[in-house]
């Protein structure tokens, strides 16, 4: 079962997340989001078209820290600090409707 | 905090008759009680022997729609005239109509601060036509959200189905973690039913059914499990969560886990969620069995299969770098 990847352990890691991972995660996301589109490795990222938009993500490097993340269109490029904002972004940028910001808050255990 | 159940289940499943026989128990009898019916003339509050002034009926509307602003101000009423001595009693018990979809109850239950700050919500029991159920469930989405959303399935009629299994694969399906308990006129102890939904012991049955990482389908919903070997970082949570909710929330029916934090390992995180609606983390003090893997299990309509164990990778990722 390809899930049983998600299942192994590997407490050490620390390595960033490959373009193969990166593509399929913005892949399911275009599908839950209802947009039609691709997402094609390309360069050192990845490239996503959906109608007439083409944008790429590609990962910050080590000195844009805390930046991840670069969300590029031809008229922007939009930093994100986390998945979860590049993927907000992505979003926004597709104009894809539904999302909104939520926030969750985590006790710590008493 | 009081204590609030909600009992659903489609017309005719026996949802009344399970409330006549609770309060009877002496522990549930002076339980307030809100009952919910769909029509212009209200017959289940007749039917229920208990005080009237414990007993509030919310008429001509759906309370998953037209009367969720009734609930709310009932709640409220009611709390105020029990802290003010008009009223006694210990817990509520809200019967919904047939037809109600119960994630906008727990909705106004979890979110509306002027009721979560006095009242917890225990667990949501769905009652099930023994008889009737497979068909009902097949024919009506309605029945099977109120599977999908349950904490305990009741099977009522019992005695005239003698074979349900069929039916208990149907709900296992749906509802892979909800343990299915039987009756025949509600005849079972009310604290089997409405013990708190979060406690360990009746956590387990959900972990329990989570035993391989990946997805299933039955009648367009999906079943998804993740499995974590590691901890998580704290810091993934939140995250987590939060893109749960904002991309994933519409579709998302229920939301269940346990979560080993690389912080605090020996206390686990217990998570529920229902649609956008995340409950506040609850950190037990010990694991409720020798499994000490994080697990999660999420019901939805429409999420891509593996997105869920993807972003949690990606955040988890992140963290570790």
């Amino acid at each position: 079962m390809a899930g049983a990847a998600h299942s192994a352990g590997n407490p050490h890691r620390a390595r960033r997340m490959n373009p193969p991972a990166l593509r399929a995660l913005l892949a399911d996301s275009l599908t839950l989001w209802g947009v039609a589109g691709r997402v094609e490795i390309a360069d050192a990222g990845v490239r996503i078209i959906a109608g007439d938009q083409v944008l790429h993500v590609m990962q910050a490097t080590p000195g844009e820290a805390p930046m991840r993340w670069w969300l590029i269109s031809e008229a922007r490029r939009r930093p994100a600090a986390s998945m979860l904002g590049l993927l907000r972004s992505l979003r926004y940028a597709l104009n894809a409707t539904g999302a909104e910001p939520a926030r969750a808050r985590v006790a710590a255990p008493s | 905090m009081i204590p609030v159940s909600v009992i659903t289940g489609f017309l005719g499943s026996g949802k009344t008759t399970l409330l006549r026989a609770v309060l009877r128990d002496p522990a549930y009898a002076g339980s307030a009680v809100i009952v919910n019916e769909w029509g212009d003339i209200g017959l289940d509050h007749e039917l229920l022997e208990t005080s009237e002034e414990n007993l509030l009926g919310l008429a001509n509307g759906c309370l998953c729609c037209a009367t969720r602003g009734d609930l709310a101000r009932t709640l409220i009423d009611l709390a105020a005239r029990r802290r003010s001595g008009a009223v006694t009693y210990h817990r509520v018990l809200i019967e919904t109509s047939g037809l109600a979809d119960p994630a906008p109850i727990l909705h106004t239950l979890l979110m509306d601060p002027s009721i979560a700050e006095d009242h917890r919500v225990e667990a949501v029991v769905t009652v099930v036509d023994a008889l009737l159920g497979a068909e009902t469930i097949a024919r009506h989405p309605e029945a099977a959200q109120q599977a999908m959303l349950a904490d305990r399935l009741l099977l009522s009629k019992t005695d005239l189905a003698p074979d349900t299994s069929a039916l208990e694969a149907k709900l296992g399906a749906l509802n892979p973690g909800a343990p299915i308990l039987r009756a025949v006129q509600g005849a079972i102890p009310p604290d089997v039913l409405f013990a708190s939904a979060a406690r360990p012991a009746a956590f387990q049955h959900w972990l329990d059914a989570i035993t391989t990482p990946g997805a299933r389908h039955s009648a367009g919903v999906e079943t998804i499990s993740i499995l974590r070997e590691d901890p998580l970082p704290g810091v993934v949570l939140p995250l987590f969560l939060e893109a749960l909710a904002e991309h994933a929330g519409e579709k998302l029916l229920r939301m269940k886990g346990i979560i080993r934090v690389a912080e605090a390992p020996e206390k686990p995180a217990v998570l529920h969620g229902v649609r956008h609606v995340l409950h506040p983390i609850q950190w037990l003090e010990d694991w409720p069995s020798a499994d000490r893997r994080s697990r999660l299990v999420l019901i939805g309509q429409g999420i891509p299969p593996w997105w869920p164990a993807r972003l949690l990778e990606a955040l988890e990722e992140e963290a570790r770098v």
